[in-house]
């Protein structure tokens, strides 16, 4: 439990420090840049939860479908 | 998984003390991403969207063991009544199959997708009553049987 | 232990860079401003009092502050000691100082124009010269400023900003 609570942290902060970095950016014009940050922690996050729904659906498998 | 070895023992398992720990843990956590996923969805909802999803797998896979020893349970009840047991693997089969259409239903729904929810959804009910046919065709040829011709 | 260390040594040195871009970008004015105050009092040393370049440049470096006192210095001192133009003597120690300095280059080609003409023309003619210098150069502070209202805040912060996610995904 221990390690998830971690995760689950990790990507509150990241999406908070990236909704700074993209406002802050987006004040001076530098759009494109903006953008790209949005980009790297939206893909960060989906791996984080990728990797857990791929978990999830293993220990399903095995508990429910017998393999 | 770890509870396995501990079943064989023991038909009847009473769960020693740690379930309202346990509980209260899950609940904690529940509200803590609840909080955060509320600042986050201001400035950026898909990133709160997918912390309501990591929350959500956190949460299953904390219960996945207990789960397991219920399925373990039943199994041994069929065993003991001498049930066939491609009926009760087919059973749980299904539960799983709607646990699956009903947790991807769910988050397709929060994330505002509400035709592809109920899509899911029916995608569930069908595959579950295609598992199914082997017991009604079973189910069926019973009770043709039962009535005298 | 170590972790909570190595997060806040990170933090430090990002929010220092971050400081240090802005410091940059705010010293850059005051350096244009201090150097086109050191032109107009050239040009007074050259027009009213008639003083000989090394003595002016002498003059100017006791005047002013740090980088730009230096570079004077530099220029007087080269001057009176070595055999050269006036022209190498001033691209020289114009190259040795801007390194320390937080001009950019297209100041460094103004001042270079600028003392290819140095020491040339009458009096008159240098004078012209040291206006045309003047409004170039203050072009470039407008500019200067622009970018330093503009670019300031956003380096500081992005330098902390990025520290904190740097930790986040490290973590």
């Amino acid at each position: 439990m221990g390690l998830e609570v971690d995760i689950i942290f990790k990507i509150a902060g990241v999406g908070i420090v990236v909704a700074f970095l993209h406002t802050v950016l987006d004040q001076v014009g530098k759009k494109e840049y903006a953008q790209w940050v949005t980009l790297f922690g939206f893909i960060y996050i989906l791996f984080q939860v990728a990797s857990i729904v791929d978990d999830l659906f293993q220990k399903i498998k095995s508990v429910f479908l017998f393999q | 998984m770890t509870f396995s070895r501990k079943l064989n023992q023991s038909f009847c398992f009473n769960r020693k003390g740690g379930s309202t720990i346990e509980i209260i843990k899950i609940v904690g956590v529940a509200l803590i991403a609840t909080f955060l996923a509320l600042i986050i969805k201001e400035q950026k909802p898909n990133f709160a969207f997918l912390l309501v999803v990591f929350v959500g797998c956190v949460i299953f896979l904390f219960l996945v063991d207990k789960i397991f020893e219920i399925i373990h349970m039943l199994e041994k009840l069929a065993v003991n009544a001498k049930v066939n047991m491609v009926y009760v693997e087919t059973i749980l089969k299904i539960i799983g199959i709607a646990y699956i259409a009903e947790f991807a239903a769910q988050i397709t729904k929060d994330a505002g997708q509400g035709a592809l929810a109920s899509k899911i959804e029916l995608a569930g009910k069908i595959i579950i009553l295609a598992m199914a046919i082997p017991i009604l065709t079973v189910l069926i040829e019973t009770i043709i049987k039962l009535i005298p011709s | 232990m170590i972790k909570l260390i190595g997060a806040i040594i990170i933090i430090v040195a990002t929010t220092w860079t971050g400081f240090e871009a802005a410091r940059n970008f705010s010293e850059r004015p005051k350096q244009l401003r201090a150097l086109r105050s050191a032109l107009q009092s050239l040009e007074a040393e050259i027009m009213y009092s008639h003083t000989p370049l090394h003595e002016a440049a002498r003059r100017l470096a006791v005047q002013l502050s740090k980088p730009l006192s230096t570079f004077f210095e530099a220029f007087g001192k080269k001057l009176t000691d070595t055999e050269t133009t006036v022209k190498e003597a001033w691209e020289t120690s114009l190259k040795e100082v801007w390194k320390k300095t937080a001009l950019k280059q297209g100041e460094f080609e103004i001042m270079k124009q600028f003392g290819e003409t140095l020491g040339r023309h009458d009096r008159f003619s240098q004078q012209k010269h040291i206006m045309l210098t003047l409004s170039h150069l203050e072009r470039e502070e407008a500019d200067a400023i622009d970018r330093q209202a503009k670019y300031e805040k956003m380096v500081k912060s992005l330098g902390f900003l990025s520290g904190l996610l740097l930790i986040i995904l490290l973590f």
